[in-house]
């Protein structure tokens, strides 16, 4: 009952700002055509973080994740999803390695192939990504056929030297998608060999720097972070959420390290006061995270308010 | 006239280009996450493809190496039956690796699961110790020795090995290594893992080590080789509880 009213509400406010959008391209003598050319696109982000190895789900032992997750049932709905949907982005946020005998035993080799196979388009490095060395992660980089994006790590001088880059933009549907990445200071959470050579670097200007060249030289549409930061700490130790904060052009954070379960995306006002959506799935691949995105051609904010309504009457039947 | 009509159609058409380059104004429209659960139906191509790897783990991790009389237990308590398992396999190969090694040190919080009684497999070694530490072999002034005791007595007891240690109302009553009292400007030499040597689970008496070795030996490993070891003899796992750790109130 409630449903249909609100979609009675939403199609009564379609049907009248329809006829303002009429009005107001009427009145700017705008052509036809520029109407029809802001049609809207869509953008389906599809996320995991701390996935930590768990190919199979949880074995049935009475413990509390007893039979959640497992990576085939994920690539099945992911598929599902893709069938669903046109722009599709699949996206991973770190330590996918550690946690079941899995990575002991092949040291990421498997990890790697089926992210691979369920067509991650990008990830970024936890800590626990290092736990075999720069070596150990180098040896099955080859395995993963998509970038990891390790802005605030240096590795010149490193056996990963120029094996992930700071930054990637994704096409899709005529939408720039511009990706960069940012993990945790290692230092005392991973044995100091194991991350012999490699520099951690400030976050939060690494960030602003590459986001703000994402938006304004690459002319992307959408600025995402991948980050393994952790969501929030009670000190001064940077978080996703101080990130969120203290940037600019970054539209989208998607965390991990602190294997945070979040109902919902939490949103932080940035430095130029528009919101920041920052999320997190927990671990074990337990969740699959899904925002929706849709983008309007800002021609200019009269369009943009009425075209919103189109877009949330179709969501109305889409949700 | 025709050709500014012309010029007019083409500066239209490179307006409309350049506003689709534009950027979009974007919005989040709808958030959700997905439980991955039974009720999904597995992508049997992924599972074909992790099939030899389980196959080739499943006969690694089902492996017997040994036999346990009892189910040794992991408790809170002072002392457990599991706590004294693996401190021993650690005084054991540290030992092995340096001969002047008089104890050995673990917390409750680094093992990680009980054992069952009967065959010990390798997988039930990867449930105990998961991670992938290190042997450590520290060497202690005798007042570090008497720290760490301190850390032992106010944590409510951690597994250790070549000690006895008599607890009061959180104090030290009796601390001996080797069977004799510690003199504090005696050196002593602990058999740990890097972990802890690092000062993981708040430990803060090895802040002045004398000095440190780490070995690439894993302390997962170094179960598996005492347990292998034993089988060899032909002796089952037959922890006690032995009073090395005693807490009275």
């Amino acid at each position: 009952m409630e449903e249909s009213k609100s979609l009675n509400k939403s199609r009564r406010d379609f049907i009248r700002q329809s006829l303002l959008l009429g009005t107001a391209a009427t009145l700017g003598s705008l052509p036809f055509s520029a109407i029809a050319a802001a049609k809207t696109k869509r953008l389906t982000i599809l996320h995991t973080n701390d996935v930590h190895s768990h190919i199979e789900p949880f074995p049935m032992d009475g413990s509390r994740n007893q039979g959640l997750g497992g990576v085939a049932r994920r690539s099945a709905l992911i598929n599902r999803i893709r069938q669903e949907e046109k722009s599709v982005l699949l996206l991973d946020s770190g330590d996918m390695f550690q946690g079941t005998p899995y990575f002991n035993m092949f040291g990421g080799k498997v990890e790697l192939e089926l992210m691979s196979k369920l067509g991650y388009e990008a990830g970024t490095f936890g800590n626990h990504e290092f736990d075999n060395g720069l070596e150990g992660l180098a040896k099955h980089l080859n395995k993963a056929h998509f970038p990891f994006l390790t802005a605030n790590y240096d590795f010149t001088g490193t056996v990963l030297e120029n094996r992930t880059k700071a930054y990637h933009v994704i096409k899709k549907n005529g939408l720039r998608i511009g990706l960069t990445g940012v993990g945790i200071d290692v230092t005392g959470l991973v044995d100091p060999n194991n991350h012999k050579g490699m520099a951690y670097l400030d976050p939060i200007p690494v960030v602003n720097r590459i986001a703000k060249m994402l938006k304004e030289d690459k002319k992307c549409d959408l600025v995402i972070c991948l980050s393994h930061l952790g969501y929030k700490y009670e000190d001064n130790q940077v978080d996703d959420l101080k990130l969120a904060a203290a940037c600019r052009h970054v539209d989208i954070i998607l965390g991990g390290h602190t294997h945070t379960f979040l109902h919902e995306p939490t949103r932080v006002r940035n430095l130029d006061g528009r919101e920041v959506w920052v999320n997190q799935m927990g671990f074990a691949g337990i969740r699959l995270g899904r925002l929706d995105v849709v983008f309007n051609q800002a021609t200019g904010a009269k369009n943009i308010m009425a075209q919103h309504y189109t877009i949330g009457m179709n969501e109305n039947q889409l949700v | 006239m025709k050709h500014a009509a012309l010029w007019c159609a083409l500066l239209s058409v490179v307006l409309s280009l350049s506003t689709c380059k534009t950027q979009l104004q974007h919005e989040v429209k709808k958030r959700q996450y997905y439980q991955i659960d039974s009720s999904i139906v597995a992508d049997s191509r992924i599972i074909d493809h992790y099939t030899p790897y389980k196959q080739k783990l499943d006969a690694e991790m089902n492996r017997v190496i040994g036999i346990s009389d009892q189910y040794l237990t992991h408790s809170r308590a002072s002392e457990s039956l599991m706590g004294n398992f693996f401190a021993d396999a650690l005084l054991w190969k540290g030992k092995q690796l340096d001969p002047d090694v008089q104890a050995s040190f673990s917390t409750k919080g680094g093992i990680r699961a009980e054992l069952k009684a009967g065959d010990i497999t390798i997988g039930s070694m990867f449930q105990i110790m998961p991670f992938e530490n290190v042997v450590s072999i520290l060497t202690l002034h005798g007042a570090d020795m008497l720290r760490w005791a301190d850390y032992m007595a106010k944590t409510g007891g951690q597994p250790a090995g070549g000690i006895k240690l008599v607890v009061k109302d959180d104090k030290v009553v009796e601390f001996l290594v080797q069977g004799k009292p510690v003199d504090p400007d005696a050196k002593y030499k602990l058999v740990t893992y890097d972990y802890l040597a690092n000062g993981g689970d708040y430990v803060t008496c090895f802040d002045d080590v004398i000095a440190r070795q780490d070995y690439k030996q894993l302390i997962r490993e170094t179960l598996i080789e005492y347990v292998s070891d034993l089988t060899k003899q032909g002796k089952h796992i037959q922890a006690q509880l032995d009073g090395r750790v005693q807490i009275t109130k």
